[in-house]
């Protein structure tokens, strides 16, 4: 097991009326990829600029490597950030953006050109000191960002929604070499971002926020697959959100169907959510399922089609390889381990965060 | 604490900017005239305001001139930003160059250059000439407030109508003219504040009879601080604040009505067109309002300009002359014989009747710069005149050819008595230590040299080099000690025991005794300048009729009297001495002083323009000097 | 970008002959009068007439008060801006306004206002000695001047400087401090860098305004005081000399040229 290297204790902030953060509390393993996701204005830049320094907490702390930094100033914290729209010093050079926090630390001039040159040798803009940021593509000025915070040889990286403002394509290789900056550096990475597919892609470690709390952290695997609640089911991937009974342990009545699950300790006949990602209905000859139904739309995806079915009078979202064409009709059926069921939520404050997406 | 320090900052600052225009709006409503006393609340001062057909006029000029020239600016800007996109790129970068070099330029630079053109051009200055010297610096602020933004717009959207049939012009209207709008607003918005703010390059432009109301108030402040222009202030400032709150609440109704979700295409495209007929038919309705009351229409035929010094007419008198005869009397003054000729040197049509005092007199007939005289016109100056002025004049006017005699005096010491001891009788006192910054002088070379040398006992009419550089000397010594150097504004600073002794016109004292009975004037023991000035029809007049009309009324003893009462200068009208009723005045010292006091009292003469250069030179170097 | 027509060149044309007649014109008129003499002859003597000691501790005089100015103006600014653009409420636009609005009050009533504040017998003193204060004697100085451009001139100063910080991303900020420079290093390698545009627009317009007047310290100087803007000013309204006045103005100019040159430089930069 993994140290813990940064600890939230109990972290509040609120912008006059305005709660941002609510007694939030957060480990970071040393050496993890750690992504915090949700949707904007859930708190989660706010919670990065509380680890970097840029914003105090109005009540909590920040543990450090064991020691309390929560009223450090940002330029004595051991970690530096790649900013949203990268920020960089556009009336300096690249080699003197990179060179900044090692100036400011009086090293050598013969440090900081070497460190200069393996920087950016690793985000592979070797030959570009002397260019101006302005004539850097979105892409490369990226790159000079990261180079820029990682000469200073933080612990930690923080960084910002860092490739929100880059097309596809882009994004997606820069999310590998995110991957291979991490290992080669051996240091801790938050990332924030409201991405889904970039925290699944890239975390050992992703903690949902949603309105100032986190919703559920765990591994991507467990996100997906084990949505605690509504929230976090619906914003991570497409699912088939579903109000159901619990019958009694391991059965649950969907839309009116008895549905076998592996899930336990809810009680007998209460309400709850169950949760069913697309690509785990499966579509099989009516009569043959467990819910008879009929396909209303079908969309060719390339990996996949994606159907639309209507079936117990809800339009449930399909993936699948093989198509059943519309008008078609058919019958649902579920592995049971497929089924995640959620309590609903109970006080008016939960409902706010279910709904609320 | 850090967001204290911030707020004491920013209260500190909005302290200095409001603490002015606060002050200003407070002595609006003050009824002492005085600065520093409160004397219970008037609004006395907007009634006089309001009755002031000058500063009414000079307003209704700067708006006038102000949303036209913004007007064309905005149209000849924005077009021109629009057609540069389809230029060569060289020829725009040199166009943007001129486009700027006003922007840069000093505005004194700007105007004096204009002023060259206007005269080489032989433009008659007034309306016209200041409304192109607006429009020329305006048109920059628009431009680099949409040229930037027009480089942003994307021409395919205009190809793009183009190409679905539309019209050049309507395609224009309705892909690229909306995305500009902001940029022109903003470069219009500019060019108007611009134009309201300006003084020096109207100063330099504006020529006679015309004024704007920042040269208006150059004018009034230099005669001494009127609490008229208090209230203008004020008004002006509501009329600030009225706009500033007008226009946030037409924004915010906008984001708001952006924000409502029932905003309709239609409501979306006819609000802005009623707007801007809105908008437009209010600019119209100012305009010609301003062209009105501005006098721009008046009728060119039937007029007089008349050229005075300050503070030398009733201006009941000019009314009078305008019922009786119904010519219109355009009324400029002036300050100082040489900026009277300065004036009418660089442009001999700009008046048809002065009143220059001897020196310049002779100096005008000897460079051809006055016409004759038609006697049989001024049936009036032939009768009532003491012949014994008409004597004095021919000194410098031979055969009283050039020459109607207005009023005559002497150039003395007021001083308050209460602030200075014992009796005053030398030059002397000028140059007393104990009366630092108590002082003050004539700002014009003549007045100031004729102190310095009558001290010295030399001729007023000195052309020695020597005694010049001796006078200049002294009065380089005694600049230490003067408060300032003013003209008109001399009676308002000893009214208000701002100072303790000035150097004054005999005329003024009479006035300056009856507002603060502690002034005394007194001619000093050396001696000093006894003047007069007269009326007299430049060369190049346009109307000599109506010139000579104006002189003959001045000359009818009624008038006279009138005219004399108010100024209190020695009339040389016989028939209005006559007239005069006011025991204290008929034997007032100041007003008709004896023959003995003239004793070693000497007339200015025209010394030449070798002697005028010494003189001005030596000026200079007064006025440049510690 | 647009392709090139014959129409874009019409429409462009009655802008190119007003500059032509109203800015290159003019010019060329000042450039003449102020080197030739009376009768018309080349002469250089108009300009050099600046070497002559009056002439040319008038524009000395000019430029110590001009630059005092507008480093005050500077001083005064840069912290307001910084203020203003570090305000996050919603009535931002309410305070920058308050900051701006005197602009739309009449140059000389500004002027004047000051005149009524500062007069021996004016406003301040009244105040003074209402409480027994000793008094204060500031118009017709030099000081009195400076106040008065200082006044005038400060919201040419914030305008620009505001913009110029109110455009820096915050992030560009937070990126210096958490690359570890503390609050007095973030400012001078990164804010103040980033604004020197705004700052060189904020002195052009505050410095050549303040260099040329002569309506300021007439008022505020009572004609004791003598700025290269008065010399030039009484050439023509006064001495009745055109050249020489045009040669001033020429000297003038060449302080012109060299702010349009600075300023065509760093916009140069900028476009880089």
């Amino acid at each position: 097991m993994a140290k813990d290297l940064i600890l939230l204790e109990n972290i509040s902030k609120a912008y006059g009326d305005q709660v941002i953060l609510d007694d939030l509390n957060l480990s970071i393993h040393e050496n993890s990829f750690v992504t915090i996701l949700g949707p904007s204005g859930c708190g989660k830049t706010t919670t990065l600029r509380i680890i970097g320094g840029f914003e105090s907490p109005d009540s909590g702390r920040v543990i450090f490597d064991g020691k309390d930094i929560t009223s450090l100033a940002p330029n004595k914290r051991q970690l530096n950030t790649v900013f949203q729209k990268y920020a960089l010093f556009t009336h300096m050079t690249i080699a003197e953006n990179i060179a900044f926090g090692l100036k400011i630390k009086n090293k050598t001039d013969q440090y900081i050109k070497d460190k200069i040159k393996y920087a950016l040798k690793l985000v592979n803009l070797e030959g570009f000191e002397k260019r101006m940021p302005d004539s850097l593509s979105g892409g490369q000025q990226q790159r000079v960002a990261i180079a820029r915070a990682i000469v200073n040889e933080p612990k930690v990286l923080l960084l910002d929604e860092p490739l929100g403002a880059l097309d596809l394509k882009l994004r997606q290789d820069m999310q590998y070499e995110l991957i291979r900056l991490k290992n080669e550096l051996g240091i801790t990475f938050i990332y924030v971002t409201h991405d889904q597919e970039e925290a699944l892609t890239m975390s050992d470690h992703i903690v949902v926020m949603n309105q100032g709390y986190i919703q559920q952290e765990g591994s991507p695997e467990t996100i997906y697959n084990e949505p605690e609640n509504a929230f976090v089911a619906d914003f991570i991937g497409d699912s088939n959100i579903i109000p159901a009974v619990m019958v009694r342990d391991e059965l649950v009545n969907i839309l009116g169907t008895n549905f076998a699950c592996v899930d336990k300790g809810f009680g007998e006949n209460k309400p709850v959510d169950v949760v069913i990602r697309p690509e785990d209905v499966e579509l099989v000859k009516a009569g043959s399922g467990t819910l008879p139904g009929v396909v209303k739309n079908v969309i060719f995806k390339g990996v996949h089609y994606e159907m639309e079915v209507e079936a117990g009078g809800y339009e449930w979202l399909v993936h699948s390889t093989r198509m059943a064409e519309a008008g078609r009709e058919i019958d649902i059926c579920v592995d049971p381990f497929n089924i995640q069921v959620m309590k609903k939520p109970q006080s008016e404050d939960e409902e706010a965060i279910a709904i609320d997406v | 604490m850090k967001k204290f320090l911030e707020r004491f900052y920013m209260g500190l600052i909005l302290v200095f900017m409001y603490l002015p225009i606060v002050t200003m709006i407070v002595l609006s409503f003050n009824a002492s005239k005085s600065r520093a006393r409160w004397g219970g609340f008037t609004f006395k001062w907007y009634l006089n305001l309001f009755g002031d057909s000058e500063i009414i006029n000079a307003l209704a000029n700067t708006m006038t001139i102000a949303l036209i020239s913004t007007l064309v600016a905005t149209v000849i800007g924005t077009l021109t930003c629009v057609a540069l996109m389809g230029v060569g790129r060289k020829s725009r970068a040199f166009i943007m160059g001129i486009t700027n070099i006003p922007m840069i330029n000093a505005d004194i630079v700007t105007g004096i250059s204009l002023m060259l053109l206007f005269r080489f051009l032989h433009m008659n200055t007034g309306f016209i000439t200041v409304l192109i010297a607006h429009i020329t610096f305006n048109i920059p602020y628009v431009m680099l407030s949409v040229m930037p933004r027009m480089k942003t717009i994307n021409p395919s959207v205009y190809e793009a109508a183009l190409d679905l049939g539309a019209e050049p012009f309507f395609a224009f209207r309705k892909t690229i003219l909306p995305d500009l709008m902001p940029a022109v607003l903003s470069g219009a918005m500019m060019a108007f504040t611009m134009s309201l703010d300006d003084f020096i390059i109207t100063y330099f432009t504006k020529g006679s009879g015309f004024d704007t109301l920042s040269t208006k108030i150059y004018n009034e402040v230099k005669r001494g601080i009127q609490p008229e222009i208090y209230a203008l202030s004020a008004i002006i400032f509501l009329m600030v604040i009225v706009i500033m709150l007008g226009s946030r609440i037409m924004r915010y109704n906008k984001a708001k009505r952006a924000g409502s979700k029932e905003d309709s295409y239609a409501a979306k495209k006819r609000l802005p067109i009623g707007k801007t007929i809105a908008v437009i038919a209010l600019a119209v309705v100012m305009i010609t309002a301003g062209l009105v009351f501005g006098g721009v229409f008046r009728s060119k035929s039937n007029q007089v300009y008349v050229y005075n010094w300050g503070e030398y007419i009733d201006p009941e008198v000019i009314e009078i002359f305008q019922e009786e005869t119904g010519i219109e009397v355009v009324y400029d003054e002036f300050e100082s014989n040489e900026i009277m000729y300065a004036k009418l040197a660089s442009d001999g049509a700009a008046y048809d009747v002065v009143c220059p005092s001897d020196y310049m007199i002779s100096k005008l007939i000897g460079e051809d710069m006055l016409s004759p005289l038609d006697w049989d016109e001024l049936p009036y100056a032939k009768e009532n005149l003491d012949e014994a002025y008409m004597q004095s004049a021919a000194q410098f006017d031979p055969g009283n050819k050039y020459t109607i005699p207005n009023f005559c005096g002497t150039v003395g010491i007021l001083y308050n008595k209460t602030m200075v001891d014992g009796p005053v009788n030398s030059w002397d006192i000028l140059w007393d230590p104990k009366y630092k910054g108590s002082i003050l002088m004539q700002d014009s070379v003549r007045d100031a040299f004729m102190v310095a040398l009558a001290r010295n006992g030399y001729s007023i009419n000195s052309t020695d080099r020597m005694e010049l550089e001796k006078a200049a000397a002294d009065l380089i010594a005694q600049k230490p000690l003067v408060q300032a150097y003013v003209i008109d504004q001399v009676r308002d600073k000893m009214i208000g025991g701002e100072a303790a002794l000035g150097v004054i016109y005999s005329g003024e004292a009479v006035y300056t005794q009856r507002e603060n009975p502690d002034l005394e004037y007194v001619i000093p023991d050396e001696g000093s300048n006894v003047w007069l000035d007269g009326w007299c029809i430049t060369k190049d007049a346009r109307h000599k009729e109506n010139a000579l009309k104006w002189i003959n009324f001045l000359c009818r003893e009624d008038i006279a009297l009138k005219n004399f009462e108010f100024v209190t200068y020695t009339t040389p009208n016989k028939k209005a001495q006559e007239l005069i009723e006011d025991e204290s005045i008929k034997n007032s010292e100041v007003a008709f002083p004896s023959e003995e006091s003239l004793s070693n009292c000497e007339v200015y003469q025209y010394l030449g323009n070798d002697a005028d250069k010494i003189y001005n030179d030596l000026w200079k170097k007064v006025k440049a000097a510690e | 970008m647009f392709k090139k027509s014959k129409a874009s060149a019409a429409l462009v044309s009655p802008y190119i002959a007003w500059s032509v007649i109203f800015i290159v014109v003019p010019l060329i008129m000042i450039l003449f009068y102020g080197l030739s003499d009376t009768s018309g002859a080349f002469t250089f003597d108009n300009v050099a007439a600046i070497l002559t000691p009056e002439n040319s501790k008038a524009l000395a005089l000019a430029m110590v008060l001009s630059v005092i100015s507008t480093f005050i103006c500077f001083m005064i600014a840069y912290p307001l801006g910084m203020i203003l653009a570090s305000n996050k409420v919603s009535s931002q636009g309410i305070i920058t306004t308050l900051f701006i609005l005197p602009m739309w009050m009449n140059f000389l009533l500004r002027t004047l206002a000051w005149m009524t504040l500062l007069e021996n017998k004016g406003v301040i003193n009244g105040i003074l000695s209402f409480f027994g204060l000793p008094q204060i004697s500031v118009i017709n100085t030099p000081a009195a001047i400076v106040i008065g451009m200082v006044y005038n001139f400060l919201p040419f100063m914030i305008l620009p400087i505001y913009n110029s910080l109110a455009r820096i991303d915050d992030n560009v900020i937070s990126a210096a401090r958490d690359l570890g420079a503390n609050a007095l290093q973030t400012f001078f390698r990164i804010t103040l860098p980033l604004t020197v545009p705004g700052i060189l627009s904020g002195i052009t317009m505050v410095f050549i305004p303040a260099l040329t007047t002569f309506a300021i310290s007439t008022m505020m100087g009572g004609s004791k005081i003598l700025l290269i803007g008065n010399v030039i000013e009484q050439e023509f309204t006064l001495v009745y000399d055109w050249n020489m006045g045009s040669g001033l103005s020429l000297v003038l100019m060449v302080f012109i040229v060299i702010s349009m040159v600075v300023s065509a430089l760093t916009e140069q930069k900028g476009d880089n």
